[in-house]
This record gives structure tokens, sequence and C-alpha cells, in this order.
């Protein structure tokens, strides 16, 4: 009875994606309401906050390719806060304000290792713009990306906007071109529904813009994020646009804002990346479903289905695997699972290299590798998401240095 | 610059001293639990890992059947049994009905052709008969025929005789009663004339008969071609007849060839005896390890602690196939019947033939 279960529970998602992304297609297709009216006259003051963990030079070329931002120089700054790298990040971010003058850079430490978010608050206080930009410090930005996120703005009720996400290295290994049809499937297709009705369950906190007084609002909440006590560090950008849309505002991603970001190129760090990401959504969908019917009085049904059903959609696959593998092992290992990878990555191939020919992967048949990785990410991911939902690191980005201490109050320095 | 540590939330600061104790007990339970759970998962992939390899490369394992009469594959064999059975009862009668019948038409056949012979000696004796007795009649008929024309010569004159006999009795010559007899023995003559006048024609028919083939012999002829014609009935008859039995008999023995090597099936065992029979499925694969008096071992976990419960009593010859019972794909091997001394491990997932799984 259970696998039946399972697998009608996995037909009927399969279903919703299946209608969803026909969906999306057929919005993005025909109906101009799914974008957003962009007032590129609305050039509000802009704080770019970058948080930094060991992330070395790339920080220097990620402040570079925002000096080179089409927007009024001095209505934007850089504030990149430093969260105790133990590398050279560090020097590199006081080399990149030297550098960069025809931009304001400010560059700010904290005195513990204190995770993402609380570096984001941190780098907050040290800014006064009306509009806020969170970025990851291992991206490169296009020139129009601050110009672009600005411009959704002028939408009263949007509250937080996001970017698309590219990957810089798509022909590195066969991981980096599976991520490359992922990414661009996530931004160009699964996300054009919530994008309609302005309610994106998570805008990737690479390319994260949100007003101020929204993030100030929130601010608090982040700090104060525990898990039984343990400070929560990770998935702020989740987070953050849960709080934006139970706050009554919009959330959207504007796929003209572009920044491209390095993925992970080998197995133990996609492993790392992804088990932070799986840990975010199982938070998310705890406190989805603490709180369910503020969201189902709250907001669009279309964004609690994403809400309740992305995060579900993570925990049944680890049904369906164990299932399918205590049931009938060899299920996954005919030709049609396969077939069907190679068939999208096929498609999602030559949609690539004719769209974003920067992105273009040289052997789009590596696809059929996320077949292997699907059953990885749904059997031993989930199942360490949910147990370790104490953890606090930085994921990819551990290095030598361990996580401070849980206590940590997250001083910071500035220059 | 240096800015000033950051302030713990006033809800944090204002939370009850209970709370982190709280907390810490869940989350000293929850690593518990984690770390069991995550043991408990690497334990199981391990465990998944070795058992696919296991299945992989182990050669000697068997798959415990339990054929019911009431599933499908024993229902057909039923079914087709009890046909076979009806069709050779069938059969078998046919043939009997055929035997009694050629006996029959053998014994038809053995009258007609012992009563040709005789027919053939009846036509030859006659023919001679009348090769001699044809010219013999023919000159007599002649010879009849000239004395009948002397006797017509005769009998024209005695015209005249009568005339005067009705002369003589006018002129009172002679009495009535002289004249009557003289008439009587006219008459006499006259009909003596007739009569061999009757005898030359029957004596023309005679000669007739005896030197030319008249519709007599022309009968006696179609009676023969007539025992002939059913001889030769008779004897396609029996050809056929016995072709038939032939045929018959092949049926018969294909029939009960079938129903022989059907007996040594697995499902003839499971659905005619008494006792509970045993199988298990060999996949081709693992045909190596099975011959008669093969150690049958029943192992806990499916190959760990394994111990003997019985041994392989018979091997059947036909192709079965099965699922695989870890791999789920379809295989190709055979049934064996099993003598066990343990009837729960008819209904264990696997048992191994020949040797111990592993060394334990």
């Amino acid at each position: 009875m259970a696998p039946v279960l399972v697998w009608l529970i996995l037909f009927l998602c399969l279903l919703i994606s299946i209608v969803k992304y026909t969906f999306a297609l057929i919005l993005k297709w025909s109906f101009p309401g799914v974008t957003v009216k962009k007032d590129y006259s609305y050039q509000p003051m802009v704080s770019v906050l970058m948080p930094c963990f060991n992330e070395g030079k790339t920080v220097y070329e990620t402040i570079e390719s925002i000096s080179k931002s089409n927007y009024p120089p001095e209505k934007f700054e850089v504030i990149a806060q430093d969260d105790c790298s133990v590398d050279d990040s560090f020097e590199c971010m006081l080399k990149a304000q030297h550098d960069f003058s025809n931009i304001r850079v400010t560059v700010g430490r904290n005195t513990v290792n204190s995770g993402k978010a609380r570096s984001v608050c941190n780098a907050l206080k040290l800014s006064t713009a009306e509009l806020v930009i969170s970025i990851d410090s291992d991206c490169i930005f296009h020139p129009d990306a601050i110009r672009e996120l600005a411009a959704c703005f002028s939408e009263p009720k949007i509250g937080s906007v996001g970017g698309r996400v590219g990957v810089r290295n798509p022909n590195e290994s066969t991981i980096t071109a599976i991520q490359t049809f992922i990414y661009y499937a996530a931004f160009q297709v699964y996300k054009v529904p919530e994008n309609w009705t302005r309610s994106v369950g998570c805008i990737s906190g690479c390319l994260f813009a949100i007003r101020r007084e929204l993030l100030l609002e929130i601010e608090p909440k982040i700090r104060s994020r525990h898990w039984f006590g343990i400070p929560v560090n990770q998935g702020e950008d989740r987070f953050l646009t849960h709080q934006t849309l139970l706050r009554g505002y919009g959330t959207y991603i504007n796929n003209d804002a572009l920044c491209w970001t390095t993925v992970p190129s080998t197995l133990p760090n996609l492993f790392k990346q992804q088990l932070r990401w799986r840990r975010s959504i199982v938070r998310d969908l705890f406190y989805t479903l603490r709180t369910l019917p503020q969201h189902v009085w709250t907001l669009h049904p279309n964004t609690v289905l994403t809400l309740v059903l992305t995060p579900l959609g993570a925990l049944l696959g680890l049904l369906v695997v164990i299932t399918m593998m205590t049931g009938n092992p060899m299920a996954m290992a005919g030709p049609a699972p396969l077939l069907l990878y190679l068939g999208v990555a096929a498609v999602l191939g030559l949609v690539i290299r004719k769209y974003s020919a920067k992105e273009a992967v040289n052997n789009p048949l590596a696809f059929g590798a996320y077949l292997a990785w699907s059953v990885v990410s749904s059997l031993f991911i989930t199942t360490l998401a949910l147990c370790t939902l104490d953890s606090k690191d930085w994921g990819t980005r551990m290095k030598e240095q361990e996580a401070a201490d849980d206590d940590a109050s997250g001083e910071e320095t500035a220059s | 610059m240096t800015t000033p540590a950051e302030k713990k939330p006033p809800a944090e600061a204002k939370a009850p001293v209970i709370q982190p104790m709280l907390y810490k007990s869940v989350v000293t339970v929850y690593r518990i639990f984690a770390i069991v759970t995550l043991y408990a998962v690497l334990g199981g992939v391990l465990a998944y890992g070795f058992v696919m390899g296991f299945y992989a490369v182990n050669t000697t394992w068997a798959a415990p059947v339990i054929l019911s009469p009431a599933d499908d594959k024993s229902l057909d064999f039923t079914e087709k049994l009890v046909t076979s059975r009806q069709t050779l009862e069938e059969v078998s009668v046919d043939k009997k009905k055929l035997d009694e019948g050629i006996e029959e038409m053998q014994r038809h056949r053995a009258a007609l052709m012992a009563l040709e012979p005789e027919l053939q000696a009846a036509i030859i004796r006659e023919k001679k008969h009348n090769q001699a007795t044809g010219p013999q009649l023919m000159e007599l008929d002649k010879q009849k025929q000239a004395d009948n024309l002397k006797t017509q010569a005769v009998m024209a004159q005695l015209k005249e005789v009568e005339a005067r006999i009705d002369k003589d009795l006018a002129s009172g010559l002679i009495t009535k009663g002289d004249a009557a007899t003289q008439r009587a023995a006219l008459n006499q003559a006259e009909n003596s004339y007739t009569d061999s006048k009757i005898g030359e024609i029957l004596l023309t028919d005679s000669v007739l008969e005896k030197t030319t083939t008249d519709t007599k012999t022309l009968n006696v002829l179609d009676k023969q071609a007539e025992l002939i014609s059913e001889i030769a009935q008779l004897d396609i008859a029996i050809s056929v007849a016995q072709k038939q039995i032939h045929e018959d008999t092949q049926q018969i023995d294909r029939l009960k060839q079938a129903i022989a090597t059907a007996k040594q099936t697995p499902y003839y065992l499971s659905v005619s005896g008494d006792t509970t029979v045993y199988f298990a499925f060999v996949p081709y694969d693992n045909q190596k390890a099975v011959f008669a008096g093969a150690a049958v071992y029943d192992c806990y976990l499916n190959m760990v602690i394994c111990k003997k419960v019985g041994t392989v009593k018979q091997i059947f010859p036909g192709e079965e196939h099965a699922t695989h019972p870890i791999f789920r794909t379809d295989i190709r091997g055979f049934l064996i019947q099993m003598q066990l001394d343990r009837p729960e491990s008819a209904k264990s997932k696997t048992v191994f033939l020949d040797r111990k799984p592993l060394i334990f």
C-alpha cells in the first residue's frame, strides 16, 4: 500500500510539474503581464552588500564587475563584508577598494565568523541606500544588472527582485554542464508562473534586491533565526523571499538582470552546496507547515502551492528512491529514463546555445548523468539535510577554519 | 574601524531560563536520533550494495516457488491434461471401432472372394456346354424346319380329307361317328403340326441362346462385375481404415507420451499429489549447482547463518520464466523439486544449493 501511495503522490507531483511547466511556457510566450513593467528612470540609491568568506581573488573580480555597472556611480555603493576569511579575501577586498575608485567601496569585517545571513545584516548597518542588493562574492555581474533590478521597483508592491544566475564554467566538467541546464530551466521556465503572480518562492542569494525598509523590518528575524537555540546562518535568500511574501509584498525574477556564478565542479563541493540548499528547503517547509493557516489566508494559492510542493517533492524523492531500490532496483537502469533526460538535454542544449551562447554546453548529453545524481541527491542529501538541521557552516566555502562558536555575537569592523 | 558588538534580540534576552535547557534537550535528542539515523542509512546503503553485489556474483541461489492448484499455470496445465486424456479416450474408441469394422469387411471380402471363382467356373462350364450343344441344336433345328415343311405339305392335303369326310357323311358313306372320329384325327394332326412349329421356334431360340451372347449371359457378367467392384470397394475401405488406425495409433502414442511427460512436470505433482511438494526456480546461470541430492540451505537475512534444510529431489527439464527476487528483472531457468525437512524454507525469498553462500 505504501509504495502505491508514494507512486501516486509522485505521479501527482509530476502532473503538477508538467502542468506548471507547460503553463509557464504558455505564459512566457503569450502574456506580457507576466513581466513586470520596468521603469529605467527610477534610479534610487543602491547599496550592494557583498558578504564574503574564503573567496580569495574572486572577490576582486566581483567588485570589478560591479564597478562597470551602467548605473550612476554616485547612486550606488559596494559594502563588502568579510566573515573572518582565512585566505586573502579581505586583502583582495581592500585592493579592489583601492583600485576601483570610480565607485564607493566600503570594506567591513566581522570579528568572529558569523555566517552569511548575519554578514549581510552587518553590512546593512553600513548602508543608507533606499534599495539594497545582496550578492554572492563569487559572481560576476552584467553591467545592466543593478539598473535592471532597480527598474522593477517602480511597481510599488514589489518587495524583492532577483536576477538570473548564469553559469560561468558550463564546460568545466560534467557536473557544471548539468548545473547549467538546471539553472537555465529554473530561471527561464520554472519561475515564470511564480513571476506571473509576483510570488517567486526563492530568489537566489547571488543577486537579491530588496527595499531597505523591508530588509530592516526583517533583519531582527534574520538575526534571531535559530533552530532550537542554534543560530541558522544558511538559506537567508529563501528566508528573505518568504518573509517578503508574508508581509504582503510581491517577489519577482528579472531575467534581464544577469550575474554569473562559478558552480561547483567537483562532487564533494556540489554535495555540500546541495546539502546546504536542501537544509534550507526543509527548514522552509517546516516553517510553512507550522504557519500554514497564515500562508493560506495571506498568500496567493500558487505561492502556497510552490512553498509546499517544492520541498515536499524533495522529501518525496527520498521515498520514491527507497521504494524503487527496494521494490524494483533495475527500474532506473532501463533506457527510458536515460532517453528522457537526454531528450530534455538536447532541447535545452539547443535553446541555451541559441539564447545564451555564453552558457552553451559543449556536450549536452552529459545531462544524462543527472539521472545518477538525482538518485544520490534524493537518497543522501535529503536524509543528511534532515539529520543536520543543527549545522551552521558556509557549505562549499568552509576551508581550514571551523565555524565560530554558536553564541558569537558577530562583531564587525569596517574601513 | 570597529563597530560595537551586536546586542542579542530582545526576545532572546527575555526568554525564560527553562527554554535553553529545553532547546538543549531537544537538540541532544535530535542529534542522537540523527546520528542513529545516519548510521542506519549508511548501514542500509552498505547492506543494500552488498546484497546487490552478492546476488550479481552468486551462482548457487534458487527461489522457492509455491505452486497452488488454483494458480494460472496449474489451471492451464490441468485443463490441458484433462483435454489430452479425453482426446486419448476418443481416439482409442475410434480405433477400436475401426478395428472391428476392418474385421467385418475382411470377412465380407473373403466371402465375396470365395464366390467369385464359383461364378467364373459356372460361366465357363455353361459356355463350354453351349459350345457343345449349340451346333447340335442348330442341326436339329434345321431338321425340324425340314420336318415341318413336309408336315405343312401334308396339312394342305387334310383340307381335302376333311371335305371328303363331309361328302362321305352327306352321302351316307360314313356315319356321323366315323366322321367325328376322322375329324378328331385331323384336328390332332393339325395340333401336332402347331406344336411342331412351336417346337421349331423354341429350338431356334435355344440355338440362338447357345450360339450368341444373350441378355442372360450379360446379366451374369454384370453380377460378376458387381462382385469384383464390391471386392475392390472393400479393399479401399479396408485400406482407408487401416491408414486411419495407423494415424490413430500414432496419435494415441503421442498423447500417451504427452501425458507421460506432463506427469513429469511440477504442475502435475502440485495438482495430483496429496502431499505438499516443494519447488524452486533455478536460473540457468546457477544450473551448475543443481543435481539430484544436492543440499539445500536456507539462511537468515537471505544470505548469512545458513543451515541445511533439505536436498534437491528432482530436476524438471522444461524452461520457466521468473522475476529475479532482488533485481526484479525477467530471467530464464527451470524448476526443481526439493525435499525439505523444514517446510518454512519454502517461503524464503531464496535458498542456496550445494553449498553455503558465505562461509557461515
